[in-house]
């Protein structure tokens, strides 16, 4: 049976709606991120687990058991908070032994669990410490030892890492996998960060205006994103604004530029005459200095000039001209066309399948 | 600027003066308080104690001195008791009109206390009980309660909010929490408040003077009825222990919290 | 949260019922005796408004209530004279001087009224300090008078309200933004020129509310008064207690206590109007 359902979860408050029809099922052992920009719900939902937001509507089940009406305290679940709201006016160990003691657990049994805890996220020796006396970093790790040693059934973690450094931040990705694997416990972690929730989780959940956008593995939200949201957000998009225009059979033209007109047939998103936004990586598009060998079906071939070229070390960046629109590409340091100049003609390689189209203009 | 530099003088000089000013009747009563005429002079006619033995032994100044003492703490625990409770209510917005029953609970720092007085002194001749201690203890609370609760909501905003989210969720129900993570946190405000308060009822005198009982007086109300019959430097006596009373508060609670933040 | 916390009403329920019992309902029962007659040393039956009208028409009561309001008045004014200075040279000081002084400010605060009035009266009286230094420099051969009048209730008064205005003002000159004055400076080119026309007028809210509160406290001043002005020297205040308590005409007294609440709940409610339509104008 899967370890958390989130089934129908909802929260509205007076007259705004902050999540809604948000399910989940979610595995023993998983861990799972919670990705979106700032706003789109991920954090609310994250606090009505763990019970510190009452649901508008919907349930939550852990090990099958509906704890929706629960208080925090009787949920059996940690949770690591932004600002690691470590309490100051106690010991590390004190810190860690909370939760514990909460339990009931006392003397002997109490310090031994202590010490595991701290053991497991190398903090071993640390015990007498005041939070104030260490650094961002261990105090990060305090606050998973403290939110495990009770053994919860589920972890929580509310984007920890916003608050550090950029090495030490890629450091604690590791670090906090590792741990994960060796206490075995099911995670949710939430954070905007789309290469942090891609490289950790087992499945990634997209959310934006509190619904779920997709939830899948990373390998599937970035070759096939459910939505063009999840498409303009995971990777990194260029987004035009194009002229869209429909044809008398139902199929519907977008004008790149001046040069470059793409059929889509009406099944895809729905049509309209007017503006759309047209989604594109900049490492899905293939560059050619010949339009005849950018090969494949469903390949649109797009001409263009360059305009402008960056070296970023394992890629080179280019920004071309298409008349009347501008596409950012990377190309591989090694590949033949990393040595364009500015000004050059070239051919880009566009597979259908990997354009999106934005009616709503959902900018991320 | 020529006009500037004695513009600048001009308002050090001003300034000075005010604040010396300031500290001048102090002064004068810790003169009194210590000069062997009963009229002052400067320099002072000869130095000496006695006025403080005549104060110390005393049995009417040592009853008044108890009175003011227990009367302080009692209505400054109270205070603080109701007072937290109450913040707390304010402080998380408990109930729907937080912020109307935030301004009801100051309302006993705009009234003028005078009026406080009098319409407690009907009360409780209305109620058979004038005079009575416990009632002075009430009136008391009353009318500090405000500083604690001005003081804990300056604490408690202080508090990182996920603290408290923190100890329920690791398993600490509501009241736990507020005993092993609030309370401890809350502490130099508290104090603050406390102390505030404390002085307040210590220096009292347009409530008590109208609800003490006929064998009953507290220090302000001795030295303001004393003074009718004329200056005395027993009375500066006394007046300079109620400072050095005050001061020995403030210095304690500096000590024990740093709580300058919270006044 | 729409149902009413269980929590919440626990948390206020002792002060509420605190409040209600020894603040709310005194009050509410003292009311009908300010409409009480007082005939013949005790009061009367019936309802009137006469207590009140009397504090209009009785030219002694009103001459008390008029001397109270302008006692308030010029001891505001003597406060914000002096206090102003010491408030902006406190502002611009070094931090450690401002400490230093602001501590000074504060210290007198803490000591009971009662107190500095008595030291006062150790100043001011006919073989009191002042008039014995002048005696002995050789300066006046008699005392001056300078206790039991209104120079010494004003003295007083102004020496224990001080303190409040200066610390309103400190925050409200602070917040001028330094730049805004140094780009006065470039336009008008003297210090006075910008104390008047900048740095005066954007610490209105600040001189406001401190008037306000040191108005308010003035007129309902008991102690100062009393102590510095001798038992003859009437304020509103001084007048209650004696209706209370030599008197007892607590009928007068009472009309004369909500008299001064009411004006004290108007001069609040206006000042928070005031800030209101002032704190806009930054």
């Amino acid at each position: 049976m899967p370890t958390l359902v989130l089934e129908n979860l909802g929260k509205k408050f007076s007259d705004h709606v902050v999540a809604s029809s948000v399910n989940m099922s979610i595995d023993d052992g998983e861990f799972i991120s919670i990705l979106g920009p700032s706003g789109c719900g991920k954090t609310t939902v994250l606090r009505m687990i763990a019970g510190l937001i009452e649901p508008s509507s919907g349930r939550i089940l852990v090990g099958g058991k509906d704890i929706t009406n629960l208080p925090p305290n009787a949920r059996n679940i940690g949770m690591v908070f932004q600002s690691y709201a470590l309490f100051p006016h106690m010991t590390v160990w004190e810190n860690v032994a909370f939760g514990l003691r909460r339990k009931g657990v006392t003397g002997k049994d109490l310090g031994r669990k202590v010490d595991e805890a701290l053991e497991s996220v190398r903090l071993t020796g640390l015990g007498q410490r005041k939070p104030r006396e260490l650094s961002g970093g261990q105090q990060q790790r305090v606050a998973i030892a403290r939110s495990i040693s009770p053994q919860p059934s589920i972890l929580l973690f509310d984007e920890p890492l916003s608050n550090l450094d950029a090495a030490l931040r890629d450091d604690m990705q590791i670090e906090l996998r590792r741990i994960q694997r060796e206490v075995g416990i099911t995670t949710l972690f939430v954070t905007h960060d789309q290469t942090e929730a891609m490289s950790m989780s087992d499945r990634v959940c997209v959310m934006a205006n509190g619904v779920v956008q997709q939830f899948a593995s990373p390998e599937d939200i970035y070759h096939q994103p459910a939505s063009s949201f999840v498409a303009g957000f995971i990777g990194r998009p260029n987004r035009v604004r194009c002229e869209s225009t429909t044809t008398p059979d139902g199929a519907r033209v977008v004008s790149l530029g001046r040069r470059t007109k793409i059929q889509f047939d009406q099944s895809e998103s729905n049509s309209g005459n007017g503006v759309v936004d047209l989604i594109i990586r900049q490492e899905d598009i293939e560059l050619s200095t010949d339009g005849g060998s950018l090969g494949g079906t469903n390949v649109v071939s797009a001409p263009a000039t360059v305009s402008m070229r960056s070296f970023i070390g394992s890629k080179v960046q280019y920004l071309v001209d298409l008349e009347g629109a501008e596409l950012l590409v990377t190309t591989p340091t090694n590949g033949p066309c990393a040595q364009l100049d500015v000004g050059a003609s070239i051919f880009c390689g566009l597979k259908q399948d990997q354009i999106f189209l934005d009616d709503q203009r959902v900018v991320a | 600027m020529k006009s500037d530099r004695l513009g600048s003088i001009a308002l050090a000089a001003v300034a000075f003066f005010v604040v010396a000013f300031l500290q001048l009747p102090i002064i004068v009563v810790l003169l009194a308080a210590i000069s062997e005429t009963s009229y002052l002079t400067i320099p002072p006619k000869g130095l000496t104690l006695h006025w403080f033995s005549v104060v110390l032994n005393d049995v009417d100044y040592l009853a008044a001195t108890w009175t003011s003492l227990w009367l302080a703490l009692l209505s400054t625990l109270a205070a603080a008791a109701v007072g937290v409770m109450a913040a707390l209510m304010i402080h998380r917005k408990l109930l729907p009109g937080a912020q109307l029953l935030s301004s009801l609970f100051m309302a006993p720092m705009i009234l003028p206390s005078i009026v406080l007085g009098v319409a407690l002194l009907h009360y409780f001749a209305a109620l058979g009980i004038r005079g009575s201690s416990l009632g002075l203890i009430l009136a008391h609370t009353v009318l500090i309660v405000p500083y604690v609760i001005r003081a804990s909501l300056s604490g408690l905003q202080s508090i990182d909010g996920s603290l408290t989210d923190a100890a329920r969720v690791l398993g600490a129900g509501p009241i736990e929490t507020f005993r092993l993570v609030v309370l401890p946190l809350l502490k130099p405000a508290l104090v603050a408040g406390g102390l505030l308060a404390f002085v307040t009822s210590l220096d009292n005198v347009p409530v008590s003077i109208f609800l003490l009982g006929a064998n009953q007086t507290t220090l302000p109300v001795k030295i303001f009825a004393s003074v009718e019959q004329g200056v005395d430097p027993s009375v500066a006596a006394a007046s300079t222990l109620l400072i050095l009373l005050t001061g020995a508060a403030l210095v304690i609670a500096e000590r024990w919290t740093g709580f300058h933040k919270h006044v | 949260m729409n149902r009413l916390s269980s929590s919440g009403v626990a948390l206020s329920a002792p002060l509420s019922l605190l409040l209600l019992l020894v603040f709310l309902v005194p009050l509410a029962l003292l009311f009908p005796i300010s409409l009480q007659p007082f005939q013949d040393g005790a009061a009367g039956s019936g309802l009137t408004l006469g207590n009140y009208s009397e504090l209009v028409t009785d030219s002694f009561l009103r001459s008390v209530v008029v001397e109270t309001l302008l006692l308030g008045l010029v001891v505001t004014l003597v406060c914000l004279v002096l206090g102003y200075p010491l408030a902006y040279y406190i502002v611009q000081a070094t931090p450690r001087m401002r400490l230093a002084l602001t501590l000074l400010v504060i210290f007198p605060m803490l000591l009971n009224v009662v107190v500095r009035s008595f030291g006062w009266i150790a100043l001011l009286a006919n073989r009191g300090l002042v008039n014995n230094l002048l005696r002995d420099i050789g300066i006046t051969d008699a005392p001056i008078r300078m206790l039991f009048n209104h120079f010494s209730v004003l003295v007083g008064l102004v020496h224990v309200f001080l303190p409040f205005m200066v610390l309103m003002l400190i925050p409200a000159i602070q917040a001028i933004p330094k730049d805004v004055q140094n780009a006065a400076y470039t336009l008008a080119a003297t210090r006075r020129r910008v104390l008047w026309s900048v740095t005066l007028p954007m610490s209105m809210p600040g001189i406001l509310s401190g008037s306000i509160l040191v108005f308010v406290l003035s007129i309902s001043a008991l102690v100062t008064p009393r102590m510095l002005g001798g038992g003859s020297y009437k304020v509103m205040a001084t007048l209650i207690y004696d209706d209370f308590l030599q008197t007892l005409n607590w009928q007068a007294g009472a009309a004369m206590a909500f008299a001064l609440t009411g004006m004290t709940m108007v001069l609040v409610f206006l000042s928070s109007k005031l800030l209101n339509k002032f704190g806009g104008n930054e």
